[in-house]
């Protein structure tokens, strides 16, 4: 029993990390239909433009933390003007775009490797606090992770329920041509979405860098996991994309009380394969 | 008279063949070209930066003595991308059809294995100082290991714990073929001597999260947790233990600069079972090798590079004693017969190898415990 309740407690802690990946992955996908790839990667580049300022230049983490928040945005507002806006002014289709998110994917992977080296980066931290709740163990670490996720989702709620740009982007969601059709300025919206989900992705970003370390190839597991929870929780709703993150986290690690722990990596694919087979809308799409 | 006729013929006949073979001027090429397949890129690119490191220096240094046999080196390094065997394959292709290579430094374990009968096919020496299976033993014919076997160091590991007085033993290990083969060893190993298995946990080579695996450990309650995984895996099990409460002794097979990096302050204590590489003024050789690799890459050299630095030596010095026999002889059956014409090697380590028959160099293997930001070594460990 005490190991369920740990497990509990773990697949909530790397739940919250998925929903806040897929919450940044599924803003953009929402709302531009780009299938983000290079996501990965600028998650990867955020986690090393807070390493930068914290190791190299000798910033306080405070400061190194809003440092890689803003390299996730530059970087994620670049791909978007740089290398997918040309493909959509030209109507490039899906396919094409896609092609060229995996491109700038491994470019992007391989130039952290050679700009920065292939050794883990890690950052001079406090050692993380360890909290003995009876048979629960949890850490500072782990806790900034669920607060991460509170915070953000419940910002970014706000943002797009209460504010003339957010409903901009609800709007994208829902119908990026009706939306065009009714004025909004989609190319704005579209920056917007891009500028603000990578921007959410460099926070756990820099909460793993400063958790567990930062490698140049740490995007391809994110991305993935990202993808996975946005389509198991509906594409085009943020609330389905923390479900499906959470409910990610939960069953790889409690799915683990009776099933070789070597199984762990596979439990995603049976994830999205079910929902896939039995809701493919997700669990929270409903209208497309 | 006739008696004798054939013995006499066939003695003729091969005194002939012999004097021929002799008289063979040796085939040397223009370059003596080396490849290697290492993990260039991906997760575990940084096994391929310090390797190839130590290729080059060890490249550079010969040729700056005029090479060998007046002959230069020539390194032709390839990526498998850090363990994809379909890679390494495509890449020992190129080396054979492009840059027609007849040696080749190979590594990781599923790479090696996938290459081997690409080896044994066109006659090419095999020289492996970082994979760590079993069952890389006499894969190809022609395959050498200048690195102990990761079963053999989680044998010594498990043998030391159980010294410790540990009975209940848990264990993390990669879910690959070098983990499996420890876990395959060490399992009935522990069991013989009298103590359990509590937890048999797995990770992907390449898992940035291991916090389940770490507390199903954690539930099962073991006096001691065996490691048999590898870098940067290593440095974040130890480190996730510890930040977990655990305090049992965790004993491993590798602590590479790196592991120590994550691990950080909470490495402390923690004990692994590696070839002994200590750069010292009692072996010069170790001591010019970090003096060189130090200035070149402003680092300190890993046990890796040292294997692959050496495995060039070795090469080096078994083309001139392969080119003493004349004819062809840069092909894996020239080389590997030289080899075992006497198969005592210096080794960068101090001291000196020697290749077993089943192709394993055994070399110095040591006890290490980490204390502060140093690997204090305890004592020398024997491996059978």
């Amino acid at each position: 029993m005490d190991l369920v309740a740990q497990l509990v407690a773990n697949g909530l802690v790397n739940g919250s990390h998925y929903a806040l990946l897929a919450l940044g992955f599924g803003l953009i996908f929402g709302t531009t239909r780009i299938t983000h790839f290079a996501y990965g990667p600028i998650y990867a580049l955020s986690a090393y433009g807070c390493w930068f300022a914290a190791a190299p230049l000798g910033a306080p983490l405070w400061l190194a933390v809003i440092a890689g928040i803003a390299t996730g945005a530059v970087a994620g507002a670049l791909a978007y003007l740089v290398v997918y806006r040309p493909f959509e002014r030209e109507g490039s289709p899906p396919l094409v775009i896609l092609i060229a998110s995996l491109g700038l994917f491994i470019v992007l992977e391989n130039a952290i490797g050679v700009v920065f080296g292939t050794d883990t980066k890690v950052v001079p931290a406090p050692p993380a606090g360890v909290f003995l709740w009876g048979p629960l163990v949890v850490t500072s670490s782990q806790l900034a992770q669920v607060a991460a996720l509170v915070i953000l989702g419940a910002g970014l709620a706000l943002y797009v329920r209460r504010t003339r740009f957010g409903k901009a982007v609800l709007a994208m969601t829902d119908n990026p041509e009706m939306a065009r059709v009714i004025g909004i300025d989609t190319l704005r919206v579209s920056l917007a979405a891009f500028v603000i989900g990578s921007a959410i992705a460099a926070v756990p970003a820099c909460l793993i860098l400063v958790k567990d370390g930062a490698t140049a190839h740490m995007g391809f597991a994110a991305v993935f996991m990202a993808f996975v929870a946005v389509v198991v929780g509906g594409v085009g709703s943020l609330r389905g994309a923390v479900a499906g993150g959470l409910a990610l986290g939960l069953v790889e690690s409690t799915g683990m009380v009776k099933i070789p722990t070597e199984w762990q990596s596979s439990i995603a694919f049976v994830v999205l394969f079910l929902v896939l087979l039995f809701r493919p809308r997700g669990l929270f799409g409903g209208r497309q | 008279m006739r008696k004798f006729s054939l013995p006499v013929a066939a003695f003729t006949v091969l005194v002939l063949a012999g004097g021929v073979a002799a008289q063979q001027p040796p085939k040397d090429p223009k370059t003596y070209k080396i490849g290697a397949i290492l993990a260039m890129s991906g997760q575990a690119s940084f096994y391929g930066t310090v390797m190839s490191q130590g290729i080059k220096q060890a490249v550079e240094e010969i040729n700056a003595k005029g090479g060998v046999n007046g002959i230069p080196l020539e390194a032709v390094i390839e990526d498998h991308k850090s363990g994809n065997a379909q890679e390494a394959v495509s890449a020992m292709n190129r080396l054979i059809t492009i840059n027609d290579v007849k040696i080749v430094l190979t590594s990781f374990s599923a790479p090696t294995q996938a290459i081997a009968p690409l080896a044994d096919q066109h006659g090419i020496l095999l020289v492996n100082g970082g994979g760590v299976s079993n069952s890389l033993v006499g894969v190809s014919k022609y395959i050498f290991h200048n690195r102990s076997l990761a079963a053999d160091l989680g044998l010594a590991a498990a043998a030391h714990l159980q010294s410790l007085g540990a009975k209940k033993l848990a264990v993390l290990h990669w879910k690959n073929d070098a983990g499996d083969s420890v876990v395959r060893a060490v399992t009935p190993y522990w069991t013989k001597l009298g103590g359990t298995i509590v937890a048999t946990e797995a990770v992907p080579q390449g898992a940035t999260n291991m916090d389940t695996q770490i507390a199903k450990i954690r539930a099962a309650n073991p006096d001691a947790i065996g490691l048999w995984m590898f870098n940067p895996e290593t440095g974040l099990a130890v480190k996730r233990i510890r930040e977990l409460g655990m305090k049992q002794p965790v004993i491993g097979i590798e602590y590479t600069a790196n592991d120590a990096k994550i691990a950080g302050a909470l490495g402390e204590g923690y004990l692994f079972i590696n070839d002994y590489f200590e750069p010292s003024a009692d072996q010069p050789w170790s001591q010019r090798f970090a003096e060189g690799y130090e200035k070149r890459y402003k680092t300190k050299p890993d046990f890796y590079a040292a294997n692959y630095y050496e495995g060039v030596y070795m090469i080096a010095e078994l083309l001139k004693r392969a080119r003493a026999k004349g004819g062809d002889y840069v092909n894996g059956e020239s080389l590997k017969a030289a080899l075992y014409t006497n198969p005592k090697f210096d080794s960068v380590y101090g001291g000196q190898m020697v290749f077993q028959p089943n192709g394993v160099a055994l070399k110095r293997v040591g006890l290490f415990k980490v204390e502060g930001d140093k690997n204090k070594f305890e004592k020398f460990v024997e491996i059978k």
